[in-house]
């Protein structure tokens, strides 16, 4: 009924006996203690939230077990940039306002920078069409699709196309 | 919800171990590949195994060959993978138009064509696909060895296929072309991008020198009890040269023929209406690809 496995989530070893049923999504939460892989749905596999790169490939972590991890290297959120050195993607999600409540925000960078690595230069419909396994349900997709194309962009040297003005809010 | 408890994990790194470990744990136990559908059957309590066979770590279960007999896709090949690869153009080109459209990217990164076979849900695309493109399933199992089965005899019904719970599912074989031109297609509908379809299309067409028709394959997905051949695109196709009419009579011919369902995603009718408009297109690119242009 358990097992006694080896993660290496962010670079860091955990050794764990879990039991067998335990999602992955959970051990990453619960054993190692990474708040910021997100479960949206009760573990249905539609929301994104829980997506985090398992030997650098985006997985929805509510998708398979704990066990089926043992041995793999998992990077979740809190290994792609810190708060003092941001990842390009993330720089370009805050310089877009491409997440309203944050909830979705870090399973959509998870599969996002997967994408980025695999199309170096998509066109936008390409990117919406990454977004397919990622909901998010304030910003309405846009900045986020801006965000992706600008990070990609700034990737290559290019420049992206400048974020929306600021407006300012009515008196 | 959560998966209920699993008494017993494995997690074999050959056939034969997997195989063996079917043996040990007996009854109750599955195997489980990319898990796209047996991890949510699970959390929803649909299915409950007592021991899980994780057929993840097979290295021989994955990749793609080509021989002069055909080609031989392995059933842990992932949809990722599919739908990247060159290897596949031409005659079995409508394999890589499915995978690439399956689910999400974090499915594709994950899922895999055998899972979908031996799973064999209605309205999913690979049964469809393989069984247009005329796949011969090999089935291996410690007591019996290996069996060979058409696909045809495969998919049986929803969720049911001719494989026995101690067969594993080892190869998918695709026959080799010798005509001069061949191309296959495959497009679906639904209700979502890249969603589980209401219909999916899946046409293979080869062409002689000339450029006639001398083969035409059709088959449709979304339909009960199982994906289904409709030869009689034949009549409308052999020996004539692929004209937009000549597609159109075919795919109409079609949606005449199969019967279809009502259900909660759409009508009857509306699922004749998407065979004879999907059809006609998928049946114009199989033919594109055939002959080049």
């Amino acid at each position: 009924m358990e097992k006694t496995i080896t993660v290496t989530v962010n670079g860091t070893a955990y050794t764990r006996t879990v039991p067998l049923r335990l999602l992955l999504v959970d051990f990453i939460r619960d054993e190692c203690g990474l708040t910021g892989t997100h479960i949206g749905c009760t573990y249905e596999g539609r929301c994104g939230a829980c997506t985090v790169q398992i030997e650098g490939r985006a997985h929805k972590s509510c998708m398979k077990l704990a066990v089926q991890a043992d041995g793999k290297e998992i990077t979740t959120i809190e290994g792609l940039g810190s708060r003092d050195n941001l990842h390009r993607l993330q720089q370009a999600f805050s310089r877009y306002h491409a997440l309203q409540c944050g909830f979705c925000t870090s399973g959509i960078l998870m599969n996002a920078v997967d994408f980025l690595n695999e199309n170096i230069n998509p066109s936008e419909a390409e990117v919406r069409r990454a977004l397919v396994g990622n909901l998010c349900r304030c910003t309405g997709y846009s900045h986020i699709v801006e965000a992706i194309l600008a990070a990609s962009a700034t990737r290559h040297g290019l420049k992206p196309v400048p974020p929306p003005a600021e407006t300012e809010p009515p008196p | 919800m959560y998966p209920a408890p699993i008494e017993a994990y494995f997690a074999p790194r050959t056939i034969d171990g997997a195989l063996q470990c079917r043996a040990e744990a007996g009854d109750d136990a599955m195997f489980i590949a990319g898990g796209m559908s047996l991890m949510q059957a699970m959390k929803a309590r649909l299915a409950t195994p007592r021991a899980l066979i994780d057929l993840n770590e097979v290295e021989e279960l994955s990749g793609l060959a080509k021989g002069p007999r055909g080609v031989t896709v392995r059933p842990l090949t992932r949809y990722r993978e599919l739908a990247v690869t060159t290897a596949l153009h031409g005659a079995l080109q409508a394999i890589g138009d499915a995978a690439s459209t399956v689910g999400d990217r974090q499915v594709r990164n994950a899922g895999t064509i055998g899972g979908s076979l031996c799973w064999n849900y209605v309205a999913s695309c690979m049964p469809n696909v393989c069984l247009c493109l005329d796949a011969t399933l090999v089935l291996a199992s410690l007591e019996r060895g290996e069996r060979g089965v058409p696909i045809n005899e495969f998919l049986i019904g929803p969720l049911e296929t001719a494989r026995r719970d101690d067969e594993l599912l080892v190869e998918i074989n695709f026959p080799a072309s010798k005509v001069y031109g061949v191309g296959s297609a495959y497009r679906k509908y639904g209700g979502t991008v890249d969603g589980l379809p209401i219909v999916g299309i899946a046409a293979l067409i080869e062409v002689d020198e000339t450029g006639l028709c001398t083969d035409a394959r059709f088959s449709v997905g979304g339909i009960l009890p199982t994906a289904r051949r409709f030869d009689g695109v034949g009549d409308a196709l052999l020996g004539r040269s692929g004209t937009p009419a000549a597609f159109v009579e075919a795919a109409s011919a079609a949606a005449d023929a199969i019967e279809t369902q009502t259900d909660h995603l759409a009508s009857a009718h509306y699922r004749k209406v998407l065979i004879r408009t999907l059809g006609r297109d998928v049946l114009a690119e199989a033919h594109a690809r055939a002959t080049g242009g």
